[in-house]
């Protein structure tokens, strides 16, 4: 009995090794470990910050695709007034910590400016649902997917400028969040905001997940997602459903914004860093495969820490770019596929 | 009117109507009259024309085949950075140099487009964009041949101190893509290009071979865009990996779309009274840093929105329709606007 389950097993994960989802995992965790054995751990380390927080922009980029058909290219934006809003409500935070280095914002500060952020990306998403996005929809539906793009181009360039006008040019950078000796794993020291923005990457990944699949919102979503008609017929409200998506995929944006104000000072185009490489991640993956797009994150990150390391900084943009017009060439619809639009679903 | 007579068979041969013929004339003498003879105000006439032409080879690719070629900016900037070269290195003189620029600009839309052969729409713009951004990238790094952001230093066309010739270089340019763009589409090869841009696989059962024609879309637009790169290079006398910025495209793309899609001379007319309006709020608020660039993406947000044809369709319906026949052989032409 034991055996056959066993061998049943075995037998799925070799089937699995064989498609090109398998073989892509595989092959990121093959170069992972020997890059790491050859250089130190701190390749490993890199992989997974970097990883954890690029997933988070490339899923809200892929739930956009997935469940509204639009292929973002102000995601960076949403990023960008993350790290914006974290920065000014971190500042007095700070000055406060100085004052009463006893006070438990020590510790809760961080969270609390991530979680305004959070908020104010969710209101944002809101904001450019209602005032561009609905406003489209209710004009046009022909050849929707390349309008909303150049729509989404257009907000990008508002938002970049909007910043520059209000809040001006300059770089609007915090030295850390929490203070304190870095950890160290494996020889490797790790500062505590690296680990922290890391486990918050892992925690809200797991949240989302459960949320899309065992609650009845993140299932209307799902629904909507694969098929409109169908949705409406069974009585999902779409406009409500869209307009949480839409916020829930800028608020995820402005969770990363806010939690690497460490690495990424605020400033008009910060955001155009993390917007290519999460393009880089969604077409790799698949345009509209959520959970692809996690996977994706990480062989990107590992790809560009690989290239800064054995080839140099500023080669981070050929090296990954090339790679994935080779895999487009021979699998279109990217390593995970999504032929089936779903968000959630394989 | 006269449909045999010489001149209207030359301005059909030339695809341009009476209106057009003027409206070219008064850019050809423009800058003949104060203010526009500042120098100032010349660099702004420039730049717009440069704009202008790119529009009308980009909407070639963006307007007919729906496909928006999201790195049009980096292969501009190839063809620059050739002729740049070539001229630096070998000695040749920019005239060949900027073919030579275009050939391969042409070289590499060709490449593109039989790489993004296979995939639609969006996926061929991300497709696009990943070359520009490793291509931009290659430009930076490469800096023994392209002296990377440092910049590399060109030799300018002309010896004068005046921009007067590179405006009237800049429009030639500018008729010359617009006319070669004219002719390919009002061939069979237009419709073609419409009814693979509509519907692929409705234009394929019709017997038409997207292979073929999407690879010669994209070939001529980027070589066109190529060209036009290397009088980029000639002009401004410096060369940056920043000319090949996807900031650039955009700045190409909203011209090309505010003017109206899939028109070809939507583009180059709308492209003089933006940039100026552009540069006007830009110099005259230099308090309000970013606040043209502001308005330039509103402006892309509403025409999307609200008048996703641009320029080009308001002007069709409610202008090019005059009771007058007198103003309609001016604003259509001899053979009317059909062609």
């Amino acid at each position: 009995m034991v055996e056959q389950v066993e061998k049943r097993i075995w037998e799925r994960v070799s089937k699995w090794s064989r498609t090109a989802a398998g073989m892509a995992v595989i092959l990121t965790v093959v170069v992972a470990v020997a890059a790491t054995l050859d250089r130190g751990g701190y390749v490993l380390v890199n992989t997974v910050v970097t990883g954890g927080m690029l997933a988070l922009v490339a899923m809200g980029l892929a739930l956009v695709f997935g469940v509204m058909n639009i292929p973002m290219f102000a995601h960076g934006e949403y990023f960008m007034i993350g790290s914006l809003t974290a920065y000014y409500v971190f500042t007095p935070i700070n000055n406060y910590i100085t004052m009463n280095p006893d006070s438990s914002l020590v510790f809760l500060g961080p969270l609390i400016t991530i979680v305004a952020a959070m908020i104010v990306g969710a209101l944002v998403g809101v904001a450019s649902e209602v005032l561009v996005f609905s406003q489209l929809r209710k004009r046009s539906r022909e050849n929707w997917v390349m309008n909303s793009f150049l729509l989404t181009v257009g907000l990008s360039v508002v938002l970049i400028n909007a910043h520059q006008l209000f809040f001006g040019a300059d770089f609007k950078g915090i030295t850390r969040y929490w203070a304190g000796m870095p950890i160290s794993i494996m020889d490797v020291f790790i500062s505590r905001d690296r680990a922290m923005s890391f486990t918050l990457a892992a925690i809200v990944v797991v949240v989302f997940w459960f949320f899309m699949t065992y609650t009845r919102t993140g299932r209307a979503i799902r629904a909507v997602s694969q098929d409109e008609n169908g949705a409406l017929m069974v009585g999902i409200g779409l406009k409500g459903i869209l307009m949480l998506t839409m916020s829930l995929s800028c608020s995820l944006a402005a969770i990363a914004g806010a939690s690497l104000l460490f690495m990424y000072p605020a400033y008009p185009s910060v955001g155009l860093e993390p917007l290519y490489m999460a393009w880089f991640v969604v077409i790799l993956a698949g345009l509209g495969n959520v959970l692809g797009a996690v996977m994706g994150a990480f062989m990107v990150a590992l790809l560009k820490v690989l290239t800064i390391e054995y080839i140099g900084s500023g080669w981070d943009f050929v090296v990954p770019s090339a790679l994935i017009i080779v895999v487009l060439i021979f699998k279109p619809s990217g390593i995970f596929g999504s032929e089936v639009r779903g968000v959630l679903d394989k | 009117m006269d449909q045999n007579n010489p001149v209207n068979k030359l301005l059909d041969l030339l695809c341009f109507t009476p209106a057009g013929v003027i409206a070219l004339v008064v850019l050809f003498v423009l800058p003949l009259f104060p203010p526009f003879n500042q120098e100032y105000l010349l660099r702004w006439l420039i730049s717009a024309a440069f704009i202008a032409a790119l529009a009308v080879a980009f909407d070639f690719t963006a307007g007919f085949i729906s496909i928006v070629n999201f790195g049009y900016a980096a292969i501009m900037g190839l063809g620059g950075y050739t002729s740049a070269i070539l001229a630096d290195r070998i000695g040749l003189t920019p005239w060949f140099g900027m073919l030579a620029g275009g050939l391969l600009s042409g070289f590499l839309g060709f490449v593109i487009g039989a790489v993004t052969l296979r995939l639609r729409g969006i996926f061929a713009a991300c497709l696009a964009w990943f070359f520009g951004l490793a291509l931009m990238g290659l430009a930076t790094k490469m800096v023994w041949l392209t002296r990377g952001p440092l910049g590399m230093r060109v030799d300018r066309l002309f010896e004068t101190q005046s921009n007067l010739p590179y405006y009237y270089l800049c429009l030639t340019m500018m008729v010359a893509i617009y006319i070669i763009c004219k002719w390919c589409t009002r061939t069979k090869m237009g419709l073609a290009f419409k009814a693979i841009g509509q519907n692929m696989e409705a234009a394929r059962t019709s017997g038409i071979n997207p292979i073929f024609y999407r690879l010669v879309n994209f070939t001529l637009s980027c070589a066109l865009g190529g060209w036009m790169g290397g009088f980029y290079a000639h002009y401004y006398g410096i060369l940056t990996p920043d000319m090949m910025h996807t900031s650039k495209t955009v700045e190409v793309l909203a011209v090309a779309y505010i003017g109206g899609r899939g028109s070809l001379w939507g583009g180059a007319a709308i492209a003089f009274p933006f940039i100026f309006a552009m540069e006007l709020v830009r110099s005259s608020l230099t308090n309000l840093p970013g606040l043209n660039l502001l308005l330039y993406g509103l402006l892309l947000i509403l025409v999307m929105i609200y008048y996703p044809g641009g320029f080009a369709e308001f002007f069709d319906t409610y202008v090019r329709k005059p009771k007058n026949r007198m103003m309609d052989y001016f604003l259509n032409g001899a053979y009317g606007a059909a062609k």
